[in-house]
């Protein structure tokens, strides 16, 4: 989830959708899947999603209504997944399985060793979402021919890179690790009304004068995903202390305090398992009809809490702009 | 400097036929006259506007820019009576515009034109057949898709030199087609396109019934609709792109 304190170190502005159409945004995948089901979908009522044997599919709801948000502003989402499946489609359903039994297993044996940092990246991994959340909605973006892209680890990471290296324009997530990731500008707020909010890496440091190992060192004083930091510092402090002695070391040496594994923890922000073997089309052509199908036939999803979201689909996507002959 | 009168018709014509498409845009006050350009928030509709000087009952101007509320300049223009005259000057100092309609003074508050949505670059289009249209058949064509249909197509059959309107629902279809006769002018050439009505419909409240509409049409590109106004010292140009059939 990352450290909401960042917040208050990060170079943040509102911006209008107009500002920021016609770009690429590198989702991660998990991240907006879990921010739709906890802030929007939460609020229809269960029946509506859940197929008659007991399965919720609200993920099939969340991602009808919220892709048009990106379509009608010109901005083609990548969304980017935990974790890799590149094999070939009849056998990438088996794999997801046992990678995922391979997490749960590894997460014992991480629990088992007292591994706080191996639990805490495996917990984030295989307990936020079901197997059939994250294959269904593989499966609705497929139809609807939205491009997918396969982390090595953690999607977050993997966004940030594609960012780094130009293939994408924003990397899309509310969670304030991606400035931790050098994610160089960051679109939060993708699913709420209103307008979203961009996160600046390279004015971040510049405003804090300090590099990005310093601000990864201030974050991990201030506590992350993997440690919980050290008692009294918030982000005032973190900057100070970084600034005046340097890094993470140093100001833990001043201090008489320590990090477990801290060396692991930079290296998953400064250094995370990222993959060029990615590629994307960003010209969309979706078999809406086949999406309709796959969600309100085989997954019984109410009809009602769909059509509107496909109707948007729909229109944004074959309504060309005047921009497309300038 | 901006010192002008202008009838309230052709004010009302003016800001109609860029009211259609946006809430808020920006005049150059030209020597010459004035000049606006704007594209709506999804980029979908331009217009491009110029209204010349002797549109003017006087006009004096030493150039500029200003941004205003389309909707409250429309609502003022809409307190004369159409044979009535508007005095429009702007204060340079306050950066407010002051309009008297006889006895009437209303002293409007601009908009920084940094604020408006950037103008919009001119699509650089060499389109094929080119139909000269009376407003009143445009009218018609589009009242008639709108009964069945949210969206029109418009083409222009090359080998039966004629110019037609196809409107699809769920249910009913209407076909409306005119040939060299019924049409003032026609070059033809290939063309069809498919339109989003709730744009047509927009841009054609804001052409008159009596205007020559000359229509420049393509193959799935936007179309483009020049008219002139205040009895020929203004010309009006919409543009809309097209939908694309995405099967």
């Amino acid at each position: 989830m990352g450290n909401a304190s960042l917040r208050d170190l990060a170079v943040i502005e509102e911006v209008s959708f107009d500002e920021v159409s016609n770009s690429v945004v590198a989702v991660d995948a998990h991240n907006w899947l879990y921010r739709y089901l906890t802030t929007t979908v939460k609020w229809t009522s269960d029946h509506k999603y859940t197929t008659a044997d007991g399965t919720e599919v609200a993920n099939l709801v969340g991602v009808v209504q919220g892709l048009p948000k990106f379509f009608e502003h010109d901005i083609t989402p990548i969304f980017v997944f935990d974790g890799a499946v590149t094999e070939l489609k009849e056998d990438e359903i088996e794999e997801r399985r046992e990678r995922r039994e391979k997490d749960e297993s590894r997460l014992e044996d991480a629990r088992e060793r007292g591994d706080s940092v191996e639990v805490a990246r495996l917990e984030s991994r295989t307990q936020r979402l079901t197997q059939t959340i994250v294959d269904t909605t593989r499966d609705l973006l497929d139809l609807l021919d939205v491009p997918v892209v396969d982390a090595p680890a953690e999607g977050e990471g993997q966004a940030a890179y594609m960012a780094r290296q130009g293939d994408v324009d924003y990397v899309g997530t509310e969670d304030y690790d991606a400035l931790l990731l050098g994610a160089p500008l960051t679109l939060r707020q993708l699913t709420s009304k209103g307008n979203p909010e961009l996160m600046d890496f390279e004015a971040t440091l510049d405003h804090h004068g300090i590099t990005w190992e310093q601000l990864v060192d201030a974050a991990i004083l201030m506590g992350t995903d993997f440690n919980p930091g050290v008692d009294g510092i918030g982000p005032k402090t973190a900057i100070t202390e970084i600034k005046e002695h340097g890094d993470l070391w140093a100001v833990l040496e001043a201090r008489g305090e320590h990090v477990e594994q801290a060396d692991r923890i930079r290296s998953l922000f400064l250094d995370p398992a990222v993959t060029d073997e990615y590629s994307f089309d960003t010209d969309l052509d979706p078999d809406l009809d086949a999406a309709r199908r796959f969600v309100v036939d085989e997954w019984e999803v109410d009809a009602g809490e769909v059509e509107r979201g496909f109707e948007r689909i729909e229109d944004s996507l074959v309504q060309t702009g005047l921009d497309r002959w300038t | 400097m901006f010192n002008a009168i202008v009838s309230a018709d052709t004010l009302r014509t003016t800001l109609d036929s860029v009211s259609v498409l946006v809430d808020e845009c920006k005049i150059h006050l030209n020597e010459d006259g004035i000049e606006i350009r704007a594209v709506d928030p999804a980029n979908v509709g331009m217009v491009d506007l110029s209204l010349s000087a002797e549109a003017f009952e006087s006009y004096e101007t030493d150039g500029g820019l200003i941004g205003v509320n389309l909707s409250r300049l429309e609502d003022i223009a809409g307190m004369a009576g159409s044979d009535q005259l508007v005095h429009l000057e702007l204060d340079e100092e306050t950066r407010k515009l002051h309009i008297q309609i006889d006895g009437l003074e209303y002293t409007l508050a601009l908009i920084d034109p940094d604020s408006i949505r950037q103008e919009p670059d001119l699509p650089d289009l060499d389109l094929p057949a080119n139909v000269v249209i009376e407003g009143r058949d445009i009218d018609r064509a589009v009242k008639a898709a709108d009964m069945v249909s949210d969206h029109i197509a418009l083409g222009v059959d090359d080998a039966d030199e004629l110019f037609y309107v196809d409107a699809e629902g769920d249910t009913d279809d209407v076909h409306f087609e005119l040939d060299r006769e019924d049409l003032i002018d026609l070059t033809p050439g290939n063309a069809r396109s498919l339109f989003s009505l709730d744009y047509l419909k927009d841009m054609n409240k804001a052409i008159p019934k009596d205007a020559e509409v000359s229509m420049e049409l393509g193959e799935e590109f936007p179309v483009k609709m020049h008219f002139d106004i205040a009895e020929g010292q203004g010309k009006v140009t919409f543009m809309l792109a097209p939908r694309i059939q995405s099967d």
